[in-house]
């Protein structure tokens, strides 16, 4: 009998079998690529995600929702790279025969590498977290960490180490690392290629945070309680791969007793049925009204109740309430409407205050997702005017210049509108009305030709202005509605505030033509 | 040696008139074969081959903006790891003191592999949407191969995939930022700029000059007690 073909002794080599195990944990702790690889993936998350996340506003969701996708992407690569290069180790040091006869079995020594290779990777991505988090902690105005996400990345990190691993023990190679590195980046950023609406199997992928090709959801954890239902379906498909994976490493023989390829046998296949079961309910989620992926299976229809807060109002002449999670928006969202609402405080039928409203979302064709205000925009007595910020609307992080403009442009007409009854079907003076009031509001220039209206515009504010993206478009130079505009904007704000609170309700019942205008 | 190896040596007659032995093949490719089995360079040109057709599959399906963007760079970073990866030397401080022409097989087989690697994406990308196109392919894949081949000289040639697999992220980032603003636009993240904008081929350039230069010159780092 040679030496390599005598079976490995089985029994522990010291009376605790624990504390042989945290020594050799020890030794792979030091003696680990991921160790050297900490500093590498944690410079990709803050060069590539750092920066992105922190330009965010300081709301929990978007911050939760990028440190996710981010996080998942910049340490794809390294981890599964470190991994498959201490996977090849006994290869690649020429010591497979001299291992193959210590105490140790294979699956054993297997686990300390990766256990160690997840240990530092969950170190740097740990350390990424709570700056992110605390960060956001002192930024944020309302709400509390979203840890859902947190989770999903942290337990990549481990299937990510499994896989990795698993391929540089059984195909050891100086390619195999490189292959592994970069195919994990291929395969976590581009299977998302496949998702196809909210009831997409796709959507296991970890870097998926809601409905896909839509930006991160605001609305979670601020208006709707955060729903975990794709998170909680994510780390059951990662943590059933990690394990079945693990398993799988112990199943070839040679790795141990029978005993323990039982046990592998049966983590392999509770892992893989763990995983299976994950992406099948996966298949059967949808987007809800709230912006989030609900899993029948896994929805908790507590989560649908809308969260309680109190408001936090500015000073304008109508006062404008903002969810506590937006307070942050509040001083520019007072500066895009205090002109605005300067000119219609106090007139019949102005709405007493001005309050953000929730959106509510509907799934389009393919990853479409359409987004609008839930509710009427004018509720209650005395009146509520509801609105939706422009961040709510999904579309690109603006700059508070670029905020008050579309809050000026967009919201402001349609305020002006709600009082005045302009829209479709509304008379020339309504029209002219408006556009005389947003004129002395400065919201529309007065000795300025309009700019040419696209093609989806028309003269009047938008019915659903507030909640789309379509702008008011003034009357044509010109035309006698427009003459009518700049000459009742011209007037003295008391005339004309004087002549509105006498004939405004003549005006919203379209009794008043162009030439009564004074 | 054994005494029964040396009876297979042919002897050479001397004189004019003696018949000449079978030739055996020339010296310099004897040696260059030798360098590139020592270094898998047939394993390289497959994997790059397989790179090629990788993305000419990949091409061949549906892919929406990111994907398209995104996708040749995956491939050419593959293809530039294939590259840097043969730089790893298993024999070591034996065959550097030895190899007289190692440097120039060094920079040999660099460049050979490099050309090889840019006209199989190019031929990859003959006829399809490859986004950025053929241009965009050869900048990217060299610069990424001399990130590979300088971290073959400074960190080992066997992690020499640290580099160009760590360049990945922040060079797919840099495409996606042209999309959303504010774009990353130093020319030091070749992929995200246009193919014909100077300062990136500069810069792509020089990376893979001073990676060539320093392969040339010094070799792979090697780890002690590393098989290659």
């Amino acid at each position: 009998m040679t030496a390599t073909s005598a079976p490995a002794r089985s029994g522990p080599v010291t009376r605790s079998p624990g504390l042989a195990a945290a020594r050799l944990l020890g030794l792979e702790l030091r003696h680990n690529a991921m160790l050297w690889m900490m500093p590498v993936a944690i410079a990709l998350f803050w060069f590539t995600a750092g920066r992105k996340i922190m330009a965010t506003p300081p709301l929990w969701s978007l911050r939760a929702a990028g440190t996710q996708l981010s996080g998942v992407l910049a340490f794809a690569s390294p981890v599964a790279g470190a991994a498959a290069w201490m996977g090849s180790r006994e290869n690649r040091r020429r010591t497979t025969d001299l291992v193959s006869i210590t105490a140790r079995p294979r699956p054993g020594r297997l686990l300390a590498i990766w256990a160690a290779t997840t240990c530092w990777a969950l170190v740097a991505y740990l350390a990424c977290v709570i700056v992110v988090y605390g960060v956001t902690a002192h930024q944020a105005t309302w709400g509390g960490p979203l840890w859902w996400p947190a989770v999903v990345a942290a337990a990549t990190l481990p299937a990510l180490a499994a896989l990795g691993l698993a391929a540089g023990s059984l195909l050891p190679g100086r390619f195999t690392a490189p292959v592994v590195a970069i195919g994990a980046f291929f395969v976590l950023a581009l299977s998302t290629q496949l998702i196809q609406g909210s009831q997409s199997y796709w959507q296991i992928s970890p870097i998926v945070t809601g409905a896909w090709d839509s930006p991160p959801d605001p609305e979670a954890g601020t208006f709707y309680a955060y729903v975990p239902d794709l998170p909680i379906a994510q780390v059951m498909f990662l943590t059933g791969l990690t394990a079945a994976v693990l398993g799988a490493l112990a199943l070839p023989t040679g790795s141990g007793l029978r005993s323990v390829r039982r046990s592998a046998v049966a983590i392999t296949a509770a892992g893989l049925l763990a995983a299976g079961a994950a992406v099948t309910v996966t298949g059967t989620g949808r987007l809800d009204a709230h912006g989030m992926i609900a899993i029948p299976a896994l929805h908790d229809a507590a989560s649908d109740r809308p969260l309680r807060y109190t408001p936090v109002c500015g000073h304008t002449a109508i006062p404008v309430c903002l969810n506590p999670a937006y307070a942050s928006y509040l001083p520019a969202t007072e500066a895009a409407l205090a002109p605005v609402l300067g000119q219609i405080a106090g007139l019949p039928g102005a709405p007493a205050r001005i309050s953000q409203a929730a959106a509510t979302y509907q799934q389009g064709r393919g990853n479409g997702v359409g987004i609008r205000l839930a509710g009427s925009r004018i509720s209650g007595a005395p009146p509520v005017f509801h609105m939706l910020l422009p961040i709510q609307l999904l579309g690109p992080v603006l700059t508070t210049p670029e905020l008050v403009r579309q809050e000026r442009s967009i919201t402001g007409p349609s305020i002006v509108a709600s009082v005045t009854g302009d829209g479709p079907g509304a008379s020339q003076a309504q029209h002219a009305v408006t556009t005389a009031l947003l004129m002395a509001a400065g919201a529309v220039p007065p000795h300025l030709p309009s700019p040419a209206a696209p093609t989806t515009s028309r003269s009047g504010p938008p019915p659903g202005a507030g909640s789309g993206d379509e702008r008011y478009v003034v009357p044509p130079p010109g035309s006698p509605a427009y003459a009518a505009a700049r000459r009742f904007a011209a007037l003295p704000a008391a005339v004309r505030h004087g002549w509105l609170t006498q004939h405004l309700a003549a005006l919203r019942a379209g009794r008043i033509s162009l030439v009564q205008l004074p | 040696m054994t005494t029964g190896g040396t009876h297979a040596v042919p002897a050479v007659a001397a004189g004019s008139g003696a018949q000449q032995p079978a030739r055996a093949p020339r010296p310099a490719v004897r040696l260059a074969r030798l360098y590139a089995t020592s270094r898998r360079v047939p394993a390289a040109v497959t994997a790059i081959v397989a790179c090629a057709l990788g993305l000419r599959i990949a091409l061949a399906g549906h892919w929406d903006g990111y994907g398209a963007l995104h996708l040749p760079l995956v491939f050419e970073t593959a293809a530039a790891t294939a590259i840097a990866a043969t730089a790893a030397s298993p024999l070591g401080e034996p065959e550097r003191l030895t190899g007289r022409w190692l440097p120039w097989l060094r920079l040999a087989a660099t460049l050979a592999l490099t050309a090889v690697a840019i006209g199989a994406l190019a031929a990859a990308g003959t006829g399809t949407h490859l986004a950025g196109g053929t241009l965009d392919a050869a900048r990217n894949l060299a610069g990424i191969a001399g990130i590979g081949l300088l971290c073959a000289a400074t960190i080992s040639g066997g992690l020499a995939w640290i580099g160009p697999a760590a360049y990945l992220i922040p060079g797919a980032y840099a495409l996606y930022t042209q999309w959303h603003h504010p774009a990353l636009t130093t020319p030091w993240l070749w992929p995200g700029r246009p193919p014909h904008d100077l300062g990136a081929a500069v810069c792509a350039g020089l990376v893979f000059a001073a990676g060539a230069a320093v392969i040339t010159v010094r070799g792979a780092r090697d780890l002690a007690g590393e098989q290659a």
